[in-house]
């Protein structure tokens, strides 16, 4: 019998500067994506350290569409484990967030530790011969973390954190304010009818066209820095002037610095593959995202205060981020409807080309970018075509 | 109600006091305790700045849907002569351009009413989602 060689899955365009519409929206292509990427050598972004503080507490969160648990333990380690009994696979802790002395799965009552040890587990004279305790914990993952940034991937090849992010931690610490300090002070919750490579190609980036709210409030902006990194994350970071009263908002405080001796700045860290944090003003905000399908893709905002904050500053940092960046967020509220408008726009044929800085016919982006260009996405587009192993044509 | 689904924002800012509150934050911040909201309109000039980003700012960015609220209430306090403290169950359906409606949030009002003359207004307004994850954004207040 002979056996033809298989289509390729994708055939990538020639032109450096071209994305196949198809990517966005082929369940095949997704498939792929969660074992190459989603379960492949990179780290995703899962929770900062603030959101659990004390021992006993844990949030669950997804890696694609793989469930885990963060806990803290009894010796203030946080471990990450895959949210799945270690017995029949059942679905562990259910809540986003909460507080116990120990997990029990309500199936046939196995507990674990808050190390994620197996306790106990009814009947355990009846196992089978070979069932050793040690080897029934909660399965781990590979666990890291960047100023208090907690990070996971279920990858052994996945090159160490400090590596993988390197030239961003330095602007991570400038969008938390100096260090991971942090006191967590809420959540908002999104899903998005798109795929997750849409969220991620505009979330993050879109030039101040989209943005009228700038453009009303005659909010200057002043330089900025964009670049690329070798493993594909993008760094924005913007030199903010303070807004003149009299603009567009009766009250201003909503787009204000207050925080002692800061310059104001937006800083944009994106982590491939979607991962985001965020420093605009006096907002800091980490944009967790998980794909739940090949057209739906969840978004999940923390906001945190300096830990240090005096009350008022809390409040001041609570307004603002209740009404500046989110899903109704001042300036990000119409981006919800050009991920949804592009993943309808997928379906079209042909491809997507990203002009703005990118000049020439080169096979590279330039890693230095002009605040307001796109082209850095190019990089990441590169990263992925090789993560997924499709060869141009 | 009718203010809001008729996307009539005056009509919506005049349901409240002259110095007014107007909150939508979602039952997980508020069980775990978190002050963030979706929206947090706690004095006359936000309840102004909601207007304008709604009728100004946002005007032609969002794919626009109708909503439906419908609002069942639940107890009625009187707690001074001329201030109500009311407790309703919502339920929002949205509809956006191509036809298909879907439920945009549940949840619960927490209000403080006031009587000035013959006029009943709000004192403050929570909106409490039940509904943590909402499809895409919220343009308009629930």
């Amino acid at each position: 019998m002979i056996v033809e060689d298989a289509a390729p899955l994708v055939r990538w365009p020639e032109r450096f500067n071209e994305v196949p519409k198809e990517v966005f929206h082929r369940e095949d292509v997704y498939q792929l994506e969660l074992e190459r990427i989603f379960r492949g050598p990179e780290w995703h972004m899962l929770a900062h350290v603030a959101e659990i503080p004390k021992r006993g507490d844990y949030k669950t969160t997804y890696i694609g569409e793989m469930p885990v648990l963060l806990v803290r333990g009894d010796d203030d380690q946080i471990r990450v484990f895959a949210n799945a009994c270690a017995h029949r696979g059942v679905q562990l802790a259910t809540c986003s967030r909460g507080h116990v002395e120990h997990f029990e799965c309500p199936y046939h009552r196995w507990t674990f530790s808050i190390r994620g040890d197996l306790m106990g587990a009814p009947g355990i004279k009846d196992f089978s011969a070979q069932f050793r305790r040690e080897d029934f914990g909660l399965r781990p993952l590979r666990t890291s973390q960047v100023h208090g940034i907690v990070f996971a991937t279920s990858s052994v090849d996945a090159v160490p954190l400090e590596e993988h992010l390197k030239d961003t931690t330095d602007y991570i610490a400038k969008a938390l304010g100096g260090d991971g300090n942090l006191q967590f002070i809420g959540h908002q919750k999104a899903t998005f009818a798109c795929n997750w490579k849409e969220y991620s190609d505009s979330d993050g980036y879109h030039g101040p066209l989209l943005h009228t709210a700038h453009r009303l409030m005659k909010w200057p902006v002043a330089k900025g820095v964009q670049f690329m990194t070798e493993r594909a994350h993008k760094v924005t970071s913007i030199d903010l002037t303070h807004v003149p009263k009299g603009g567009t908002l009766n009250d201003n405080s909503i787009i204000e610095t207050h925080e002692e001796g800061l310059m104001p700045h937006n800083t944009v860290i994106s982590i491939f593959p979607l991962y985001i944090i965020v420093r605009n003003n006096d907002t800091i905000n980490l944009r967790y995202a998980f794909p739940r399908s090949v057209h739906e893709t969840e978004v999940h905002f923390a906001y945190f205060a300096r830990a240090t904050d005096p009350p008022e500053m809390v409040t001041h940092r609570v307004r603002q981020a209740s009404n500046l960046q989110g899903p109704s967020g001042f300036v990000a509220l119409e981006d919800g409807a050009v991920f949804n408008r592009q993943h309808i726009g997928s379906y079209t044929a042909g491809t997507v080309a990203f002009q703005k800085g990118y000049a020439g016919t080169a096979m590279h982006a330039p890693v230095h970018l002009q605040k307001d260009d796109e082209a850095g996405n190019l990089i990441r587009w590169e990263h992925y075509r090789e993560a997924m192993g499709f060869a141009r044509a | 109600m009718s203010a809001l689904d008729d996307h009539d924002m005056r009509g919506w800012a005049d349901c409240f006091a002259d110095e007014a509150s107007y909150v939508c934050t979602t039952r997980e911040n508020e069980e775990q305790g978190l002050a963030v909201a979706l929206m947090m309109d706690d004095t006359r000039e936000r309840i102004e700045d909601r207007i304008n980003s709604v009728t100004n700012v946002w005007a032609g960015t969002f794919e626009d849907y109708s909503t439906r609220h419908v609002v069942q209430r639940l107890s009625c306090v009187q707690r001074l002569p001329q201030v109500f403290v009311v407790k309703s169950n919502f339920i929002v359906a949205y509809t956006t351009a191509r036809g298909k409606s879907e439920m945009l949030a549940a949840g619960c009002y927490h209000d403080e009413i006031t009587i000035t003359g013959e006029r009943p207004r709000f004192q403050s307004k929570r909106a409490v989602l039940d509904s943590v994850i909402t499809p895409r954004y919220l343009v308009y207040p629930v």
